[in-house]
């Protein structure tokens, strides 16, 4: 081997060599050195120098004071942590009888993300925004965290000991409807012990009419499975089945499955709906009608006679007409189609059950095998045990004294009663009255199970160690029954038994789910008996002359669960826009004469969006008041006005509720329902509205509802067209788009003429690729990533939403900053109306992100190069380069930049700057809801602007564990199985976002987009910004041709 | 014949009958006398807005931006509008002394010291708005392209912003540097008649030893020159790039070539109407009448009737493309959003009309043209109407652009993000006071020149050399 050397001292390795290379600091030193370095003395010229480095060095360490944070590390690693890698447990989300199959997220011991269980046959994976939200509630400062007796903190043992001799006499248990098998085990064990008890359930939002007609018709007191997929035709009349009725996230995947449909099978099902006020099925419909809640028997009726033949009996032509396609699209479905109706009348609901007969959907799309479990309570059964004496009440997660219509008389009633027993989480309006409060565990940290439909189990396991001393009510019950094992070794045991050995309860725990439900539906025998009787009642209710009222339900805020939850109250209404408040809602032609303001007017449209202050109008029911600001919503009945329940909470469930008042935000619009003919009634006729001079923001995050203006149709925007248009001409939205992108092509009409002739659509897209700008278009290879959203499947729920402000920590503002337009949300649902009538418009729904564009306007404009492209197609953006210039969030033609306009985090450097912050950001910066924060995102500071970011750290995470498998990152496609979902994919019910790489021809998204590319659009494509997610255009189910949809 | 032709239609450059020492004494006096009880007042209200400024800054500093009232969709209010306002202001004072020196316009000695100087006052404040709008203001300096330990992290040359940095920072420099030169050979005056000890010192070395040798005088004129021809590209420079801001953007009512030309005649159109309002004052404050001339002010009103009715022609192209272009974007933006009157920011773009376009007609009339008030008044509204130009440009291009669903609420400004500009009049005015306090506002060395040409004085010495042949003269003086 050949010797390189250096030096000749190298080559001849002479002494003095030998010596230098002993000496480490070969340069002189600035130093005076006589011997070693350590006795050294600084050299005059030096002196200076060091001088200034020790001077600025001691300010710099003395000035910055650094704040000390205590963490304690593990001793001994657990054995199933790794600091930065998530764990994930399969649990059940419940609340009251609504329960969906999740997966927690839990990293370093905190759950801190909900994803569905892609295992469960009935969600597959979906979500709702209320699931996605719940993990926040955990980490809620409101939460009871000790057991009381009188308001004073006590012991378990000194609250147990007190409560066996307390507990006596009449015992009820009042709950919200248990579908927990375990948990009515133990109920009825602990009632075996007392003679005279009983367990009452009781729903704030009651399906009772349902019941009760499914009880009379075919003798089970159940509510049915539905089957929304399996339906060509689907008729629902008031029932907000997308939304909030019985099982949306269900319903919302099925619904979608039907109206998915590719270039190769342009079919779909029709939903025709009828609806009081504007709702999110309502708004999902391929048609709505609107009539008058004291018209719905009138509709069902009519419906019924339609279907029979003969004409309805209903003076409003539209509605009318309307009753006749449905009838005929029904018919025309052969068995395959379905009505649901969202009445609490029995009577309506018997009719409609008797419609259902007639249809043919009984064991077609309605299946009375499998029973859905969300509600078995009647109304009846609470209002009785009102008018009866208790002396013992155990309140298990249930709140009469907030939802009972009559509040007054359960307030009454739970003072004449000598021992209160309550199990909330927290000091709402009834555990507040109770003597006894012993809080009961989240569901994260909870055992449990639950039988969602007949025979289809969910499991519940804990996910983290109790937060605070709480217990978990089967425990408190099992503990007074004076059994010897605790209610985990109940369920395991009785598991263990059913299943057949302890493995197998690990397995369906690790699995979370256990089902042996069959997929195909069976007729129930139908009793035709109560159908005429009911006939008679509902020919013989009154139709109201005057405005009438409907409650409804917030797909975010629920029966009032949401409302101190911060990401629910700042989720825009995927109806209204609105967040953070209650409000009345009007159609555009009640409000020309409620309000004076003409929508059709440009000028007074223009201040009704503009100005955040809304008209204040008092609502007299009777006795009964309410004063709220008006929202004006199209697709509403012009005399029938909504509010939703949920609203004017007590302030003891936490600071959100007040949404920066001093008073909980809105009313409770529960004190308008009444109870008639057994069930509770949500619609009430005959309502006074008076207008006052107050007026009341309301924090709205999208104002202008329509992409058609005055100067043309934005169609670029946003793409719609019924299914004849398509059916008609395949390439409608294809031939749209280029009519768009003609002038950016470089090309003359001859030329795009003869492309168009030789069906070289790809040359046409290429050419406007390389044309339209001065730049060259380079070629993106390795992964490139990109989205593609059917328009078609979304239905606007907001599950996405929620979903995304919990991965990437986006920041609750509050109603204060939403006021303003700060909301932070990167993602957000636009909605908008189209068609003539402005009372009864088409609404689109069209999920929108950073678009990602590969030609991105707010790159080039960005003065420090904080906001760049990957390589991979990101656009990504550099917070800590960031200086907050905005330029980039003016440049985004689709304006999804959001910047931070103050210490929204606490990240900020300058302390004391957050004394001006309302109580929602403040309460968002706690230590404990900080334990929600994914670790995996960074936390942005004031100043600086941010926005989606595809869920980068969900990337790098999936591409590590391609990498680690020695395989090509894989993201749908042949085989199915997925190295990594975004957030917003993941949340989604519908699966109508698919992401993944678009370079990958086999990967889902390129199949997305390859099946429907007849209905590919890009919004704004004539930019030439390039985005990197597609829509699939919104498809109509009607059978006439809309001429008006050209622009 | 005469030896000089008179012209009988343009009037005398400086009125009185001048002598070299007479023009000194009016001009320097001020700066020698105890300030007036006027000063003290305007001086006072002008510190406070300054203070008041401050403080709205460091609200803006400490708690962050939404301490304005931008939001997510409109992330441009009066801080960029502000800030383009004051640059326009800023271009008058190299165009009278840049380009006005090249074309050899003797009527711009009376103005252009106290124009060049409220250039610079006026770049000064409109710096402050694009540093201070920034989120993070203390990594401004990430913006200067300069090897760094940071990887090292280069700006972004493609965006308009750093165009911005350089055009601002040099236009700011070189107007300085001429601003200054200017100076010299008149603070060396102030200083010669210095009484006292400090004020000799102080004038002394601020007059870089100027002792008025032909050599200083020779120099002096060259780098005048020199620096004339530098800026006069700057003048038309500065705004385009400004205007780039917009122009280079993809947002309707911003994404316009025709921005260029039609930001420099606003700014000068504007520049020019600052000068004049300053001027009124000046004079009569000063009682310098004799100096600034209505021939000056006539002169510049001619200034504001030619560039006003650029930028209306601008005004009406724009809206013409916005039809002809058959985008409907731009079409909603020009012909809904501004030229709507009815529509939210309407008033705005009418206020703009008004004031920019319509009422500066009023100077094609000679009596309007030398009245005062009308002068003073007008000069006044065409700087309101610059504001809403920049207003309208800005606001109503955003709050509604490509996406109906993110069309805005009604912005209005916040307390502090007004109390931004009233800090930048108060720093604009404290300095023109300590301006008009210290130094000479009007070019004393460029006076006494014209004097030579065109003052009484001279007419009268010249008198009786006129009455003289021509050869009569010349025999005397060969003599």
């Amino acid at each position: 081997m050949s010797k390189h050397w250096q030096s000749f001292g190298e080559l001849n390795n002479t002494e003095a060599y030998q010596k230098s290379l002993q000496n480490e600091f070969k340069e002189d030193l600035p130093f005076e050195m006589d011997g070693t370095l350590l006795d050294a003395q600084t050299p005059r010229r030096d002196f200076l120098k060091y001088l200034g480095f020790t001077t600025a060095a001691a300010a710099i360490a003395a000035s910055c004071e650094v704040p000390v944070k205590k963490s304690i590390p593990f001793a001994n690693r657990p054995e199933d942590i790794v600091p930065g890698v998530a764990n994930y447990y399969a649990t059940t989300y419940v609340n009251g009888g609504e329960a969906v199959s999740i997966v927690a997220k839990v990293r370093d011991g905190r759950p801190i993300k909900i994803e569905g269980n892609d295992l469960s046959t009935i969600t597959r994976g979906g979500t709702s925004a209320r699931v996605q939200a719940s993990v926040l509630d955990l980490y809620d400062g409101a939460r009871l965290r000790f057991p009381t007796i009188g308001g004073k903190e006590v012991t378990f043992d000194a609250i147990d000991k007190e409560l066996s001799t307390a507990i006596a006499g009449s015992v009820v248990i009042l709950s919200s409807t248990v579908n927990s098998p375990s948990s009515l085990e133990v109920i009825k064990q602990f009632l075996a012990k007392y003679p005279n008890s009983k367990h009452v359930q009781y729903d704030a939002i009651s399906y009772s009419g349902i019941l009760a007609a499914n009880k009379i018709c075919y003798g089970k007191q159940v509510l049915p499975s539905y089957k929304f997929d399996t339906a060509k035709a689907i008729v629902s009349i008031g029932a907000d089945f997308l939304g909030t009725w019985i099982s949306p996230i269900e319903y919302a995947r099925q619904y979608a499955k039907g109206k998915k449909l590719s270039a190769k099978n342009p079919e779909m099902s029709r939903h025709i709906a009828f609806e009081t006020v504007a709702s999110l099925t309502g708004s999902n419909a391929d048609e709505r009608f609107l009539h008058r809640p004291s018209e719905t028997g009138a509709v069902v009726l009519g419906l019924l006679n339609a279907i029979n033949g003969t004409a309805p009996n209903i003076t409003d032509k539209k509605l009318a007409a309307g009753i006749e396609k449905a009838a005929k699209a029904l018919k025309a479905a052969n068995g395959e189609a379905l009505v649901v109706c969202g009445s609490n009348d029995v009577n309506v609901q018997v009719v409609v059950n008797a419609i259902n007969e007639a249809i043919g959907a009984n064991g077609k799309t309605i299946d009375f095998a499998t029973a859905n479990n969300t509600s078995v309570s009647l109304d009846t059964d609470f209002a009785t045990l009102l008018d009866s004496k208790v002396d013992t009440l155990i309140v298990v997660d249930s709140n009469p004294v907030y939802t009972w219509g009559d509040s007054a008389k359960v307030k009454n009633w739970l003072k004449g009663i000598a021992t209160t027993v309550s199990f909330g989480a927290k000091a709402d309006e009834t555990s507040s009255l109770c003597k006894y409060q012993i809080p009961s565990h989240h569901y994260l940290e909870s055992w449990g199970d639950a039988e969602i439909v007949t025979d289809h189990y969910s499991f519940l396991q804990p996910t983290i160690n109790p937060l605070f001393k709480t217990r978990q009510w089967q425990d408190s019950l099992l503990k007074w029954t004076g059994s010897a094992i605790d209610y985990v070794g109940t369920l395991k045991a009785s598991w263990s038994a059913k299943l057949g050995g302890e493995n197998a309860w690990d397995k369906i725990l690790q699995e979370g789910i256990w089902s042996t439900v069959a997929t195909t539906a069976t007729a129930s025998v139908f009793a035709s008996t109560g159908v005429e009787t009911a006939k008679t009642a509902l020919a013989a209710m009154p139709i109201s002359k005057g405005v009438e009222l409907q409650l409804y339900q917030k797909i975010s805020i629920g029966a009032g669960e949401g409302a101190s939850n911060p990401w629910l109250m700042e989720m825009p209404d995927p109806v209204t826009r609105a967040t953070w408040d209650n409000y009345l809602i009007v159609s555009p032609s009640k409000a020309k004469t409620l309000l004076n303001i003409d929508l059709n007017n440009n000028g007074q449209s223009d201040s009704y969006e503009v100005v955040v202050k809304k008209k204040v109008v008092e609502i007299t029911v009777g006795n009964k008041k309410a004063k709220l600001p008006v929202l004006i919503i199209p697709g509403t009945h012009p005399e029938t006005v909504g509010i939703a329940v949920g609203y004017g909470r007590t302030a003891k469930i936490g600071k959100t509720v007040n949404g920066n008042e001093e008073k909980p935000v809105g009313e409770n619009a529960f004190q308008f329902a009444t109870l008639a003919n057994g069930a509770v009634s949500f619609s009430v006729a005959d309502v006074k509205l008076s207008l006052t001079s107050e007026l009341y923001p309301v924090a709205l995050t999208q104002t202008h509802n329509i992409y058609n203006t005055d100067q043309g149709n934005r169609t670029e925007v946003m793409k719609e067209l019924t299914l004849a248009e398509l059916k008609h001409n395949p390439n409608e939205v294809l031939e749209e788009r280029m009519e768009e992108l003609k002038p950016y092509t470089g090309l003359t009409e001859k030329e795009i003429e003869e492309l168009e002739k030789e069906g070289k659509t790809e040359e046409f897209f290429d050419k406007f690729r390389h044309n339209g700008s001065i730049y060259k278009a380079y070629d993106k290879p390795g992964i490139k990533w990109g989205m593609s959203i059917d328009l078609n499947a979304c239905n606007g729920c907001g599950a996405c939403v929620v979903a995304c402000t919990a991965e990437n920590n986006v920041s609750v503002v509050g109603k204060s900053e939403v006021l303003r337009f700060h909301d932070m949300q990167w993602l957000r649902i636009d909605r908008y109306y189209s068609g003539n009538d402005l009372d009864n418009p088409s609404v689109v729904f069209q999920p929108l992100m950073c678009q990602h564009c590969d030609n991105a306007p707010c790159e080039n404009v960005c003065p420090v190069a904080a906001t760049n492209h990957s390589s991979e197609g990101l656009n990504q953006m550099t917070y800590n380069r960031c200086i907050g210039t905005r330029y980039c969030a003016n440049n985004c033609p689709y304006k999804v930049r959001r910047f931070n306009w103050a210490d929204y985090t606490g990240s900020d450097s300058f302390s004391g700057n957050q004394d001006e912050m309302n109580d929602t950001v403040l309460y968002m910066n706690e230590d404990l809801t900080r334990m929600v924060l994914n670790p995996d995102v960074t936390v942005r500071a004031r100043g600086v602007i941010e926005k989606c970011s595809f869920c980068v750290q969900r990337l790098q995470e999936g591409k590590l564990k391609a990498k680690k498998a020695s395989r090509p990152l894989e993201t749908g496609g042949e085989s199915k199985s997925w190295d990594l979902k975004v957030a917003c994919q993941q949340s989604c019910p519908t699966e109508a976002i698919v992401f993944g790489n678009v370079n990958d021809s086999k990967s889902a998204v390129s199949a997305h987009r390859e099946n429907n590319a007849n209905r590919l659009f890009y919004s704004l494509e004539q930019l030439h910004v390039m985005p990197n997610v597609s829509y699939m255009a919104k498809v109509r189910n009607i059978e006439e041709e809309k001429t008006e949809h050209k622009a | 014949m005469s030896l000089k032709y008179e012209s009988q239609l343009r009037e005398p450059l400086v009125y009185g009958n001048k002598t070299y020492h007479q023009v000194t004494e009016d001009i320097i006096r001020p700066i020698e006398a105890k300030p007036s009880k006027l000063w003290y007042i305007g001086f006072y209200i002008a510190v406070a807005l300054l203070l008041f400024g401050v403080y709205s800054i460091y609200r803006d500093v400490t708690y962050g931006i939404g301490q304005w009232n931008l939001n997510k969709t409109i992330g441009w209010g009066w801080d960029i509008t502000n800030f383009v306002w004051w640059v326009g202001i800023g271009h008058a004072g190299t165009l009278i002394s840049a380009i006005l020196l090249l074309f050899r316009q003797g009527w711009r000695t009376g103005v252009n010291r106290a124009a060049e100087a409220m250039t610079i006052f006026a770049v000064m404040c409109a710096g402050q708005f694009p540093i201070w709008h920034m989120g993070r203001v203390w990594m401004a300096f990430f913006v200067m392209p300069y090897p760094n330990s940071r990887g090292p992290l280069w700006v972004n040359f493609n965006s308009p912003l750093l165009w911005d940095v350089f055009a601002i920072s040099t236009y700011f420099t070189v107007s300085l540097l001429f601003w200054y030169s200017g100076l010299i050979p008149d603070l060396a005056t102030v200083r010669d008649r210095a009484k006292t000890k400090l004020r000799k010192h102080l004038y002394g070395i601020s007059s870089f030893g100027w002792t008025g040798s032909t050599k200083h005088w020779q120099r002096h004129e060259s780098l005048s020159l020199v620096l004339a021809g530098l800026s006069t590209p700057l003048v038309l420079s500065v705004h385009t790039i400004v205007s780039f801001d917009f122009a280079t953007s993809v947002i309707p009512g911003w994404h316009t070539t025709i921005f260029p030309p039609y930001f420099v005649a606003g700014a000068v159109f504007s520049g020019f109407a600052m000068v004049q309002s300053l001027m009124v004052i000046v004079r009569k404050v000063f009682g310098m009448e004799d100096y600034i001339t209505m021939g000056h002010i006539e002169a510049m009103n001619k200034v504001i009737v030619l560039t006003g009715s650029i930028v209306g022609i601008a005004y009406l192209t724009e809206l013409f493309m916005g039809w002809y272009s058959q985008s409907k974007y731009e079409g909603y933006t020009f012909w809904y959003s501004r030229a709507n009157l009815f529509s939210p920011y309407g008033w705005s773009y009418w206020g703009m009309m008004a004031c920019n376009v319509i009422s500066p007609q009023i100077f094609w009339s000679r009596k309007m043209r030398r009245n005062l008030f009308v002068t003073f008044f007008m000069s006044v509204l065409v700087n309101v109407g610059m504001w809403f130009e920049r207003f309208v440009i800005i606001v109503t291009s955003l709050y509604r652009d490509y996406l109906p669903s993110s069309w805005s609420v009604y912005y209005s400004p916040s307390v502090w993000e007004i109390g931004f500009y009233l800090g930048s009049f108060g720093l604009f005015f404290t300095c023109f006071f300590l301006f008009a306090k210290y130094m000479p506002v009007i070019a004393v060395a460029e006076i006494k020149y014209v004097l030579k040409i065109s003052g009484e004085s001279y007419k009268d010495d010249m008198a009786n050399i006129e009455v003289k042949e021509a050869g009569e003269f010349a025999h005397e003086y060969a003599h």
